[in-house]
């Protein structure tokens, strides 16, 4: 409508009451001057959408930004938002998190390739933008498939969270009804994966789409073939899903049918090479198998993605760590109190749970489970950055805290004595007799933990934390270069433990006096 | 030793008595401690020597009964930090700070809660490590001392908070016989100062020099306080004479 009034060029004083004569023709005629409505998952002017960039042409990481995801989907989102008036925002993460997230409210609606299936229909509203087909796809050199149940006791790839998991299962029932053996099954959580375990020979053949398989073709020359595509009716469209919602359905539903009647799905489909266009020529990229590729190597070491990765991780690690310890040295020293108390009690219940738990569930309960019960937490602010943090700080500080009460009663309690006799008060004895004491001896395990931390950080990429594991596997599925960019993040990984021992020593050798050689050597 | 006995004594217990759980370690004690005095407790293992002196400066607080140092009542009440300034204690195992070098052993009490200035505190303590015969060990650390140059410094440690009353518990108990005899004439040079001192030994020798009275103690009582003269060689109950008599076979 602002441009509605700037292009009549009226007096300034005269706008308000122009406003007024639009809005009345607006309402007299629908369809005319009317902005289209806008879908209630649109909030603050922002459309967000859920994706997790690792299935190309879909959603990928072309650059090395990998916080910009690119494709087909990214596109039509895109599309969707200016339609909208909406302000586009992507998150990445994890495959499995797209649903979870959804639930949770941190996105209005997950793109990111997904088929269309009943069972997720029940639990979320779908419309469908792009038709697709399951194809089963072996190395070169297989012989192809006339039916399914000739993958009968074959190991078969696919990507877990996916739909393909649950049609396979359907495969294998009735292989199994028949008297046959099941197909083995491995899942894993990103596509490149799956195609990397039939190029390695691992596995006989992986499930996947048409559109990716595509992409892959072009990316990986002729070292793979479709095996069969399977006549499957209700595996044959991608579709956006969104929280169930009768009015925002339809509108999603419109927005789409508009986008495809104006030609906008059909330029991106040409954009993206959606459909099969055979290009095998381009198969440039470092591919599996090949050589070590030191040029790609150098430039993923040197990649501001990787250093930025890196720096997510030890910066989680670091504050994780600061926070636990803060945490954990006054609940050591009441548990180590010999006094019973209900506080200790509750201490006790607290480390238990928190060293029992599994660190990754304890993630996907903080991200997914709490904004549940917690709609702040599901607020922009609570970062994926926030919640590993948080996640992680607890889970350690109960580690931590086992530590502080090992080191705490390993000082002679003889020093507690001799520091109350010469009249210093609860703090001094603590801060300048018994902590200097006690921290000689916890600094050897508690960089041990630091440094387990460190690796723990690469699980908060299922929570879509850009961490430097989540960006190396989000780099390898835009290249394929599996070797090199393991082998860049296994450096940056090296280097940060090395130098975090390299301190351990440097500390530890100012704490010469627990050492009568060690302090007659250095005299000398 | 004459000693003038006129206004309020420096330590005086009443009916004082601590528990461990249900366990006696102290039953009613009682006794007067001059300004000045030389006691020394002694006692078989497990009597409550200890527990008796750790009451003194209430790193063990008492349960019950009466206890006054320099005409002050202590109790739970009472600051433990300005007591402490004014008892000064040493253990059988020193407890000397290990992270700390000699030096800052002995000034870190002086600074921090007599609040003196670290040139002040510095100068005070080389002042006792000279006089306990170390001063040229003050940069060291702990662990690179002998055991009779470790209590040297649990003494000037002690003694750098200026304490009107010293507690010795046992000091020369982990020392070999030739540290002994070091340890022991600092001892006797802190009681020619003429400083409350309460000692529990098993240095019959020294006990006899420097104490003007004995307490004996079995099973958390005080059994007799008397002169050295008589307790050695007339000790009045039995279980002295028992006491005494182990102690002489060694
Ligand atoms: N913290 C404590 N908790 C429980 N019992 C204690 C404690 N401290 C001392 N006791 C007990 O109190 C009694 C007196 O102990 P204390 O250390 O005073 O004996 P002692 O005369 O100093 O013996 P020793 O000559 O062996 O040092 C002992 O039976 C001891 O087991
Ligand atoms: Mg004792």
């Amino acid at each position: 409508m602002t441009s509605v009034l700037s292009y009549l060029r009226l007096p300034r004083r005269l706008r308000p009451v122009a406003a007024l004569a639009v809005a009345l023709t607006a309402a007299v005629l629908p369809g005319v001057a009317r902005a289209e409505q806008v879908p209630s998952f649109v909030q603050d002017g922002t459309l967000t959408v859920c994706t997790n960039p690792t299935l190309p042409p879909m959603t990928f990481v072309k650059g090395q930004d990998v916080t910009h995801p690119e494709g087909f989907d990214i596109d039509v989102a895109q599309a969707l938002a200016t339609r909208w008036h909406a302000r586009l925002s992507v998150i990445t993460m994890d495959f499995t998190g797209l649903f979870p997230s959804l639930s949770a409210q941190r996105c209005g609606l997950v793109m990111s390739g997904i088929i269309r299936t009943p069972a997720r229909e029940k639990s979320f509203d779908a419309v469908s933008y792009q038709d697709t087909a399951l194809v089963v796809v072996g190395r070169k050199g297989t012989p192809s498939l006339s039916s399914m149940d000739e993958l009968s006791g074959k190991d078969v790839a696919v990507e877990s969270g996916t739909s393909y998991v649950t049609r396979l299962g359907v495969v294998n029932d009735a292989l199994i009804a028949a008297g046959k053996p099941p197909m083995i099954i491995q899942q894993y959580p990103t596509e490149e994966q799956v195609v990397q375990q039939v190029l390695i020979g691992r596995v006989f053949a992986f499930v996947s789409q048409d559109v990716e398989l595509f992409y892959r073709m072009r990316q990986l020359g002729d070292k793979l073939h479709v095996l069969i595509t399977p006549n499957i009716p209700d595996y044959r469209h991608f579709a956006i899903y969104i929280r169930q919602n009768p009015e925002d359905r339809t509108l999603l539903q419109n927005a789409i049918s508009a986008l495809d009647s104006d030609g906008t799905l059909q330029t991106f489909r040409t954009k993206w090479s959606v459909t099969d266009q055979s290009t095998k020529g381009d198969a440039a990229q470092a591919g599996a198998g090949g050589m070590f590729d030191w040029g790609a190597f150098f430039s993923a070491l040197t990649s501001m993605a990787f250093l930025h990765g890196a720096l997510i991780t030890l910066s989680v690690a670091l504050i994780s760590h600061f926070i636990a310890i803060t945490i954990s040295v006054p609940i050591a020293i009441v548990l180590n109190s010999p006094q019973k108390s209900l506080l200790k009690v509750a201490l006790e219940g607290y480390v238990s749970l928190f060293r029992a738990a599994p660190t990754l569930l304890q993630l996907l309960f903080i991200w997914n489970a709490v904004p549940q019960f917690f709609p702040i937490f599901r607020e922009q602010w609570f970062t994926p950055f926030l919640a590993t943090i948080l996640a992680l700080s607890i889970n350690e500080s109960a580690y931590q805290v086992e530590i502080n009460r090992a080191a705490l009663s390993a000082v002679d309690p003889g020093q507690e004595l001799g520091a109350s006799a010469l009249g210093l008060s609860r703090r001094d004895i603590y801060w300048r007799v018994i902590f200097p004491q006690a921290f000689r001896i916890a600094l050897p395990p508690t960089i041990n933990e630091f440094i387990n931390l460190l690796k723990i950080t690469s699980l908060a990429s299922v929570i879509s934390l850009q961490e430097l594991l989540a960006v190396t596997q989000i780099q390898v599925a835009r290249t394929f270069a599996f070797t090199e960019y393991y082998a860049a993040a296994l450096i940056y990984y090296l280097v940060m433990v090395f130098f975090f021992l390299f301190l351990q020593k440097r500390v530890e050798r100012r704490f010469s006096w627990s050492d009568r050689k060690k302090v007659v050597s250095n005299a000398a | 030793m004459q000693h003038e006995t006129t206004t309020n004594p420096m330590i005086s217990v009443r009916g004082m008595s601590k528990l461990f759980g249900k366990f006696v370690a102290l039953d009613r004690v009682d006794f007067d401690i001059s300004r000045g005095e030389k006691i020394v407790v002694l006692g078989p293992s497990g009597s409550g020597k200890s527990t008796l002196i750790r009451t003194l400066n209430q790193i063990e607080p008492h349960d019950s009964g009466m206890l006054t140092i320099d005409g002050k009542l202590i109790n739970e009440k009472t600051d433990p930090i300005q007591l402490r300034c004014m008892v000064g204690m040493v253990f059988q195992n020193y407890n000397l700070f290990p992270h700390l070098s000699v030096l800052e052993n002995c000034i870190l009490a002086p600074m921090r809660v007599r609040r003196m200035t670290r040139m002040e505190a510095t100068a005070l303590a080389r002042r006792y490590l000279e006089q306990v015969g170390i001063p040229d060990q003050a940069d060291k650390y702990p662990i690179q001392l002998s055991g009779g140059q470790q209590q040297r410094v649990a003494i000037a440690r002690a003694l750098c908070m200026q304490p009107e009353v010293m507690l010795f518990d046992e000091p020369t108990a982990a020392l070999d016989p030739e540290a002994i005899v070091g340890v022991v004439g600092i001892m006797d040079e802190l009681a020619e100062q003429g400083i409350t001192t309460v000692c529990v030994t098993h240095e019959m020798a020294f006990s006899r020099r420097i104490a003007d009275r004995i307490i004996f103690m079995d099973q958390g009582k005080i059994v007799e306080i008397t002169p050295p003269e008589t307790f050695f060689t007339s000790p009045k109950s039995e279980r002295a004479q028992n006491f005494l008599n182990q102690m002489l076979r060694y």
